[in-house]
């Protein structure tokens, strides 16, 4: 009986804790798309935008030998690619879901070249990862310290990002300012705010904040870099957004229900239940089309959400 | 960057400049895409003839592209169809899957794996058409249907619904449709219920007639026939249309069902003359790629067959390339999405007027002038 109460105990550590851990990146990814999508860009580009994320993540540890600088690479490459996109986003009048569908079949290609270039026939080098930090005291909290607290690092940065998004988004001018343009972005242009500058800034963030997931997923879980490293978690984080009705605080919600869903599926093939994987795979979708759909309560999406905007 | 761009009152919307902004943003493509041979020892030039003399220079090769080319083709009409009815639907992956996962069912019947009842060979085609045709309209029409009757945001709603569709085809292949085996995958579909090839000896089936047959219909309707001016009218501008007296919601949903079925079509010229089987990943991004062709071919349908066969010849050479000479095939794929991206680029010309820094005459210069 204790042993089995114990075993129990083990499995919802070990659930919680692959829970926790597969939502960070997605959450990182997500953050900055609520930026863009207060602001009215719908990113779709985020999933293309992770991949070179992890991409210049990976060729920067590989060359200097720092995962730290290889963390730091990918919202680097991020924000090199939040300058294109904002610029066929915002400047070139393009519909944004064009924009986004296409770019993320050019990141394919132009990942899967640059790798290929960079590494040669060479195979492929893991980088070292960054290993799990235990924070004192609290990761000593039994039950939830060893899950919540003994994380790498990449993982308390976005927990504190959370919050800091949060307070910037809806307690200062320059969040305000941001939901305003892409509420109504003629009203906000009236009221004098500069809306191409305000949404450029928002493609940027989210685009640093998918780069800088590309580099969690490649500095702190996986360590080397393959063609299909993302495999659909930049619409994972699209789906969060949705499902977290645009607020940092309820995606980090979101963010964690989708990774306890995935990590459920991981631990049940195991087990080999009789519940197909495949249900909890395709729960997070199902539940943010639920959201989104108009059937249950409606989630209210910001009022500009793919409009572009033109200055008269 | 505001510094050297300078706002032109109005857009330049004359056909030169329409054409100037294509056509340069196509050679752009081309170019850039070019350079990215050097690197690996390639001549841009020797590339891209081996790469088009691969796709269009034999008929074996035209043969392959034209394969290509098919589901593509099917995809792009679908684009068409809803996007003109005013929605950015783009769950083609989605339609393609599950196409595929119902034309494998029925092909497959009278197997543990598929329809329980054998079918006769006599009703084995008009069944195994109608049946993924009304498989993919049901897709697209659920999502469809909270849009135009929710009011939910069907961009996203699809986007989602094509990752429903890629666990479910996963879930089948895995279990209720998989062959005995260590793959997940069903078993071979049997010998008569594939495509046929056109001419024996090219790999081009007859899905391709399929893909001229929806081409067509797709003309006739659109150029017309009532429904078509109707869908187009409601994607035009749905407030004049409802004011007009079309049934805009009707049209709109009309032309999700039968985008979906093209979609839908898709899948079983994959599954039904290449493939012969259904597995996990069969898609591999062809519904975007097919979408991008509509684009490219601006929503007229006649215009998407040569874009189509264009894009599934590069697939081809591309391939082809890599196989022979070591040349990445991910070229390809920068290729095709540049073209699309150049272009809209190049509209920020249209919109913008380049102003290069010109160095004002400063006396000292004038007076070097004179001496």
């Amino acid at each position: 009986m204790s042993a089995m109460a114990h075993l129990d105990t083990a499995f919802f550590i070990g659930w919680l804790a692959a829970a926790v851990r597969l939502a960070g990146p997605v959450l990182l990814a997500a953050l900055g798309e609520i930026y863009a999508e207060r602001a009215g860009v719908l990113n779709i580009g985020l999933e293309g935008t992770i991949l070179l994320g992890a991409l210049s993540s990976y060729l920067v540890a590989v060359v200097s030998g720092s995962t730290l600088l290889g963390f730091v690479a990918g919202g680097v490459g991020g924000l090199m690619v939040g300058i294109l996109l904002a610029a066929l986003y915002l400047r070139a009048h393009a519909s944004q879901i064009v924009v986004g569908i296409v770019f993320n079949i050019l990141a394919a290609g132009l990942a899967s070249w640059i790798y290929a270039l960079a590494m040669g026939g060479n195979g492929t080098t893991t980088v070292p990862m960054f290993a799990a930090y235990p924070i004192p005291l609290l990761s000593s909290i039994p039950g939830v310290g060893p899950v919540l607290f003994t994380q790498p690092w990449p993982l308390y940065l976005t927990l504190m990002l959370v919050f800091v998004a949060h307070y910037v988004l809806f307690h200062t001018r320059f969040g305000l300012s941001l939901r305003a343009v892409g509420e109504n972005p003629r009203a906000a242009h009236a009221a004098g705010l500069n809306v191409l500058k305000l949404r450029t800034w928002a493609v940027l963030f989210s685009c640093v904040g998918a780069g800088l997931a590309g580099g969690y997923l490649v500095s702190a879980q996986i360590g080397l870099f393959r063609d299909n490293i993302v495999s659909g978690q930049g619409f994972i984080a699209l789906a969060i957004v949705i499902f977290g009705r645009w607020s940092p605080l309820k995606a980090l919600l979101a963010a964690f229900i989708f990774g306890a869903a995935d990590a459920l599926q991981l631990s049940l093939q195991v087990f080999e239940s009789s519940l197909p994987p495949q249900v909890l795979l395709a729960l997070p979708y199902l539940l943010t089309i639920l959201a989104m759909s108009g059937v249950v309560g409606r989630t209210i999406q910001p009022r500009a959400l793919t409009q572009p905007y033109r200055k008269e | 960057m505001t510094k050297w761009l300078e706002r032109r009152l109005s857009p330049a919307q004359s056909p030169t400049a329409l054409a100037l902004t294509s056509g340069g943003g196509i050679l752009a493509a081309f170019i850039v895409s070019g350079l990215l041979f050097l690197p690996f020892g390639g001549n841009p030039l020797t590339a891209y003839g081996f790469l088009f003399s691969e796709a269009f220079g034999s008929s074996r090769g035209f043969g392959l592209s034209l394969v290509q080319a098919t589901p593509l083709i099917l995809i792009a009409l679908a684009t068409v169809v809803i996007w003109r009815a005013g929605l950015g639907y783009i769950g083609f992956e989605g339609c393609f899957l599950v196409g595929a996962a119902a034309a494998s069912w029925i092909a497959l019947s009278g197997t543990p794996q598929g329809l329980p009842w054998k079918l006769p060979v006599e009703v084995y085609w008009p069944v195994v058409l109608i049946v993924t045709f009304i498989a993919g309209a049901l897709w697209a029409g659920w999502v469809g249907a909270l849009r135009v009757r929710f009011g939910g945001n069907d961009v996203l709603i699809s986007l989602m619904a094509n990752y429903v569709a890629i666990f479910l085809v996963q879930y089948l292949v895995s279990g209720p449709m998989r062959a005995p085996g260590d793959l997940p995958q069903t078993p071979r579909l049997p010998h008569e219920t594939w495509l046929p090839l056109v001419i024996s000896g090219i790999k081009t089936h007859w899905g391709i007639a399929i893909a001229a047959i929806a081409t067509l219909f797709t003309c006739w309707l659109m150029r017309s026939t009532p429904a078509g001016y109707e869908i187009a009218l409601a994607g035009l501008n749905p407030k004049a249309a409802r004011y007009g007296g079309v049934d805009v919601a009707r049209r709109q949903m009309s032309a999700v069902y039968l985008g979906g079925g093209f979609a839908a079509l898709a899948g079983l010229c994959a599954v039904l003359g290449v493939q012969h089987r259904l597995m996990d990943g069969l898609s591999g991004g062809v519904g975007f790629i097919g979408l991008v062709i509509a684009l490219l071919a601006r929503l007229n349908p006649l215009m998407v067959i040569p874009t189509a066969i264009l894009y599934g010849g590069l697939e081809v050479g591309g391939s082809a390339m890599q196989r022979q000479t070591g040349l990445p095939t991910s070229v390809v794929l920068i290729l095709q999405s540049l073209v699309v991206l150049l272009i809209l680029a190049g509209d920020i010309l249209r919109y913008y007027r380049l102003r290069l820094p010109v160095r004002k005459a400063t006396p000292d210069t004038l007076v070097e002038k004179e001496s």
